[in-house]
Parts: C-alpha cells; structure tokens; sequence
C-alpha cells in the first residue's frame, strides 16, 4: 500500500520505448503413450517423458484449473493425494513453485528428487498400485496476438482488465520460460520501460497458489493503479 | 429456423436419398409410446403433461457474438483469428444419428458455428439397416466391456453397410471426421483423397472386448490422428491421440437461463414440489447409467433426509433396450410417490433444462460412461453434483472441488445426505463446477479445438507457415 513516504519518493513514469503486446496462448492437449500406475512407475516416467509433458502437468494445469479458491498446485501432487492416498507426498509436490524454475529440467529435477526420497523413506509406497493410472499428456501450443496492444500505462491498465485469463497466465506464468529469467512480462515491462521497480516486484510476489487467475488480475490491476496514482 | 437461413441448410444432416431410408431405424418401436397416460395413474406412472406430447418448432441456433456475454470478447477474438487461416477450407463430419444423444446435439451446434466462421462444414449421416444397428449397438456395449462373441456375419454386416456409405459419400473436404465406431471403416476412401481423416471417439475404450477392438483397430490406425474424451479411453495406436472434451452449448435449450415462473410451471406439471428437495438423475434408460441404484441410494437416503427423486429419461434412436430397463426401474421404485419418473421424448430439452435448475443435487451414478454431458449440464447450471468415477465424469468432477465422485449405491447415498444438510459446501461446489465448466466445456472451447487440430494437421503436412 502506497504511503506518503514512498509518493514522495516515487520516480517520474518514463514513456516506454516498447509497447505492450497482449499476446495469449492456446493449447491442444495430446495425450502421450506414457502412464503410471505406482509411485514408481511414476518415478521412471518422470525422468523420460518429454519436457512437453512436464509443462502440462505443471505450467498449463494450473490455467486448465485456474478458478478453484481452495488452492490447486500440480497435477502430481493432485494423483499422490487420491490416486496414491499419499497426502505428505502429495504436500511436498504441492510446495513446489513454478515460478522458482525458469527451465522445465529443473521442475523436473525437483519433482524427481522429492519422489525419490519419498520412496526411500517409504518402501511399501512405490509398488501400491494407484486406483487410477496417471496419463502423461503433452501440449501443443499456439501463440496468438489479442486486440489490446499498451503505449501507456493506462492502455496497460485497459488492456489487462480486458484480456483473457488464458493471456494472463500467458505473461504471468509461462513468461519466465521464455524470458529465462525469475520474472514475467508484465514486471519486466513495468520496470524495463517505465521505470516501475517497486511495482514490478510486487507484481512478482503475487501468490498464484493462494489465488485464482482472476484474483491474480485484480491484484495485478490494483498494483498497477496504485502506481499510476 | 427459417428456410432462407443458411444456417439451416448446414444444420440439417444431409442424406444421400439413393440409399436405405432417411432415417434408418427399426422396424418396431419397443419403447413406450410417448402418449397422454390415463389420468388414474398415480406414484411413478404420472401421465405426461400434453406440452411435451409434440416436438416444438426448433429456435434458430444462436451466433457466434451471442457467446460473447458468456465467454468473453476476447475468446471470441481468438476463434476469428484461429479461423482465419482456413476460410475456404472444408470439413466433414459423419455420424451414425441425426437426432439423440449427446454426439448430434454436440454437431448440430458445431457445425453451424463453424461454418459462421467461414470453415464451412458437412454433416452426413450413415445409412444402414436394422440389422447395422443391432450389431453396432452390440459393439457399443462389447467396446465398453460386456462380453461378445463376434462372428464373421456381424464383422461382413458391418463391412457391408461401412461400404455402401463409402460408395455413395463424397470426400472432397480438406478434413474429415469420422464419429465413433459405427462409420470407422469409412476410412478406405482416405487413399482417394489429400483430406485429413480424424477418428472421433466418444466412448470409453478403457477395457473394450479384445475381438471387437482387434477387428476394428486397423482401420483406426488409418487415421491422421485420434480424438478421445479422457486419458482413460485411449489405446495403444500408431497415430497422436488428442483428448477433447465434450462440451455443451450454453445457448441451447437444454441449458439456456429460464425464468423462474417457467422452471415452476414445468415442475407442477410434472409433479415436482419445489418446497422439498429434489433429487434428480437425467439419463437414458440404459443399465450403465444405474437408475435402479439411484433408486436405491435414494431410499437409502431418504432414512436421514426428505427429498424426492426424479429420475428424468428416454431413449436415443439407437437404443433398442429402453423399455426393458424403464421396466426394472419402475419395479424398483414401487409406489413411492416421491419418485417421480419420466419417460420424456427426445425433444423436452427445455423440461430437462427446468427440472435441472429446479433440483436441488443432481446424480450421474453411471457404471460406465462416455464422457457424461449430463454432468456438464449439472454443473452449468452451478448444481452440486454426485457422481460415478468412471468413464469421463473425473475430468469433470474434481473430488470435493467441483462436485463429488462416488463408488457405490451406499457413497452415493452418503452424499446425497451430506449436500442436502450442508449447503454452503454444496453451493462452493456448485459454483466451481459452473466455472470448471466454463474453462473446458463449452462449445466456443470446442470449436477451438477443431481449429487447432486443423491447424496441427495442416502444418504437418506443411501447408501453414509455423509462425503465429
């Protein structure tokens, strides 16, 4: 929340050099040869299957689930829990974060190590056979322009209210595997092009598990005012 | 819909009049007749008000802008843009019934949307005989596990009437597609023409009959590319195997808004008493969709809870067991007057509409299942739904998220008192299920599916650049 220390602190908006394209991503699920149907089953397919697979169950399920309030994480830690009836692995793939990976081959060195020492640690688990296979399914994606493209900071404003959830996570989430680095587009546009850095932090901080995509918008939104004002 | 409509001319599938009939059905009609019953019948015998006794004169389908308020602008955008790329280009789509079941509800509103966009597209219909149907119907049930001993006359049946379809269709569109098992073999003609050629299976293959599957498994891996509506259903094939969901047309009939005073006036007309919860399960009289275990977990219920039941069916023109199950259903409910059967004719899709607004839980305790639209419908209309775990019904259902998934007669029981004494849970539920919903299973959803697949296919084979 604004104070008057920081109003008085805060820096010129620049006129960004670059506008912002509202682009926005559609995908086709391909459903792929691989399935599990034990924790260790899952472990070997973990390490094998193509990245794309990774992304899905991880990346895209979280827009295919994007309105659920009580909180959804990934697809692993979602068949651990009732496929598996194993709730504390359930809840250690559930903590991991998306947004801390900026290549799927470190989520998936992340959900190998924790299976792995899971199953360690618990012997009988790896061979308890699931009530339900897990189907490992891959993405075909296809990049779209929208309508709503942004030179100013209230044409950003405009075009964020208006855009799609599927383009809000679009530059939200899946921009840090494109970008390669621990942001999103919208935070980098903010502080690249008009000089917004407190904003763009913020907007970084927002917690996607804690909200559904339209809670995650009106956030963005609220900051963004904040800052014009 | 008026005739000068172009819309009507892509609706209505188009039927080669050299063939067999038009409407290639049985010879005798075994299911009840859809007549006013006599007024002396009482509990589950009510007779059927006289609206529902004629087909009302079909609304024009709804435009693509008209999905705006629902969906959004920007989806809409995004099928305009997607679409684009293909004006000009056509489509087929075959399937073996013009009207019932959720696959030619799903195309009478596919089609015309797509071809709003300017992707024009065919609609036929196979033709065959009764005996076509009774073997198709028979590998229906084996595909879904029931056992079967196939026979070479059934397989030289299937072949005969696959190929009489084949001779008499044209395939001149860029892409065609082929619905479900009954026109599968339709693929021979693929080597005569550059068309994709796309499988669109909509049942659940999970644990099909081996000799069934066997026979008909070469010519699904003729296709392109396989489409199925869960992860579950799918085989080992040779080809990409998509997973579409079904979808529903929120413009529709079935699952449009009404007015309260109409969701009233159907309830007193069916005897419905909307001061006491309703319970309700809209299926076809099928075994698989278990109405005689809903029947149970009702009574079951019913120690802790008051409610009442209705359960809400008919029969797709394929289906030449209707009348048997209806039978057991109605020996199963007795004369509790709480349970309220209906027999409907295919067109109530505005009395189903009501009765599942006005219910209070809606049940799908399917044993076996395509994908379950009456499920999405549930959820549409934002009602906490219990549910059999089997076919497609989990990828609509998320346990306790967007509905309840059950096992037995006695979970399903379970449930049924659990909603009806919490109802915040079951509103929470209600109101995810309807954005669930929103997300994956609505027709603008489906269409652009179609679109993307067009586009994957064509750029395979080259014909599109791979820029956005």
């Amino acid at each position: 929340m604004a104070t008057a220390e920081s109003i008085a602190e805060k820096p010129a908006l620049r006129k960004p050099q670059k506008p912002f394209y509202f682009n926005t991503s559609e995908h086709l699920l391909r459903i792929g040869r691989q399935r599990a149907s034990t924790l260790s089953e899952l472990l070997q397919a973990l390490q094998t299957v193509p990245d794309d697979c990774i992304f899905q169950h991880t990346f895209r399920t979280l827009q295919e689930h994007h309105f659920i309030r009580q909180g959804f994480s990934n697809d692993f830690a979602h068949w651990s829990l009732f496929a598996c009836n194993e709730p504390a692995l359930a809840e250690q793939f559930a903590s991991v974060d998306i947004r801390e990976f900026t290549a799927i081959e470190g989520l998936r060195r992340r959900m190998v190590e924790i299976l792995d020492e899971f199953l360690q640690s618990h012997n009988m688990s790896g061979s308890r056979p699931a009530h339900e296979p897990f189907y490992f399914c891959a993405a075909d994606i296809v990049v779209l322009p929208t309508a709503f493209c942004a030179d100013t900071l209230k044409a950003f404003l405009d075009g964020l209210n208006q855009v799609s959830v599927h383009s809000i996570h679009h530059h939200f989430i899946e921009a840090r595997l494109r970008l390669h680095r621990m942001s999103n587009d919208f935070s980098h546009w903010l502080e690249e092009e008009i000089g917004l850095r407190e904003a763009a932090d913020a907007i970084e901080r927002i917690d996607i598990y804690a909200n559904t995509m339209e809670g995650v918008r009106r956030q963005i939104a609220r900051i963004v005012s904040q800052a014009m004002n | 819909m008026s005739s000068d409509d172009p819309r009507a001319v892509s609706t209505k599938p188009t039927v080669n009049t050299q063939g067999p009939p038009e409407v290639p059905r049985r010879d005798v009609d075994r299911r009840s007749p859809h007549s006013a019953r006599r007024a002396s019948d009482r509990g589950n015998n009510r007779p059927l008000p006289a609206s529902v006794l004629t087909p009302p004169t079909p609304p024009p389908p709804p435009h693509l802008d008209d999905y705006g308020a629902i969906v959004g602008r920007s989806q809409l955008d995004t099928l305009r843009y997607l679409a684009k790329e293909f004006k000009g280009k056509t489509i087929k789509m075959v399937n073996s019934t013009a009207v019932g079941g959720g696959v030619a509800e799903m195309l009478n509103r596919l089609v015309p949307l797509l071809s709003e966009l300017e992707v024009h597209t065919n609609w036929e219909v196979i033709t065959g005989g009764n005996d076509f149907f009774e073997i198709t119907k028979a590998f229906h049930n084996a595909l879904h596990g029931s056992p079967y001993q196939l026979t070479q006359a059934a397989k030289d049946i299937f072949l005969m009437y696959n190929e009489q379809n084949r001779r008499r269709m044209q395939f001149g569109e860029d892409m065609v597609v082929i619905h479900d098992p009954q026109p599968a073999a339709l693929v021979l003609s693929r080597h005569q023409t550059p068309a994709h050629w796309v499988w669109r299976c909509h049942i659940d293959l999970s644990n099909p009959n081996p000799g069934v599957w066997e026979f008909l498994r070469p010519f699904v891996a003729e296709y392109d590319a396989a489409i199925f509506s869960s992860q579950s259903f799918t085989r080992q094939l040779p080809i990409p195997q998509y997973l579409f969901y079904p979808c529903i047309d929120p413009l529709s009939e079935k699952n449009k808004e009404l007015p309260d005073s109409q969701v009233q006036q159907i309830c007193d007309e069916f005897g419905i008493d909307r001061s006491r919860p309703i319970v309700t399960q809209v299926s076809r009289f099928d075994r698989l969709k278990d109405p005689v275990g809903v029947v149970q977990a009702y009574k079951l219920a019913k120690k802790y809870v008051d409610c009442q039941l209705v359960l809400a069916g008919g029969g797709a023109s394929d289906d030449p067991e209707g009348a048997v199950v209806l039978q057991e259903v109605k020996e199963a409910a007795g004369n509790d007057p709480d349970i309220i059967i209906l027999d409907l004719p295919p067109w109530c899709a505005v009395q189903i509409n009501a009765i599942q607004r006005a219910s209070t839980i809606i049940v799908q305790k399917s044993l076996k299942e395509g994908f379950g639209l009456t499920v999405t419908e549930a959820l549409w209309k934002a009602k906490p739904t219990i549910a059999g775990a089997v076919g497609g019904i989990p990828n609509q259902i998320i346990h306790k998220l967007t509905g309840v998934l059950v096992h037995s007669v006695e979970g399903c029981a379970f449930q049924i008192r659990y909603l009806l004494t919490h109802p915040e849970f079951a509103r929470s539920i209600g109101s995810s299920g309807r954005e669930h919903v929103k997300e994956n299973f609505l027709m603008t959803t489906n269409v652009k599916r179609w679109l993307l697949l067009f586009r994957i296919l064509e750029q395979a084979k080259g014909q599109l650049s791979q820029a956005a």
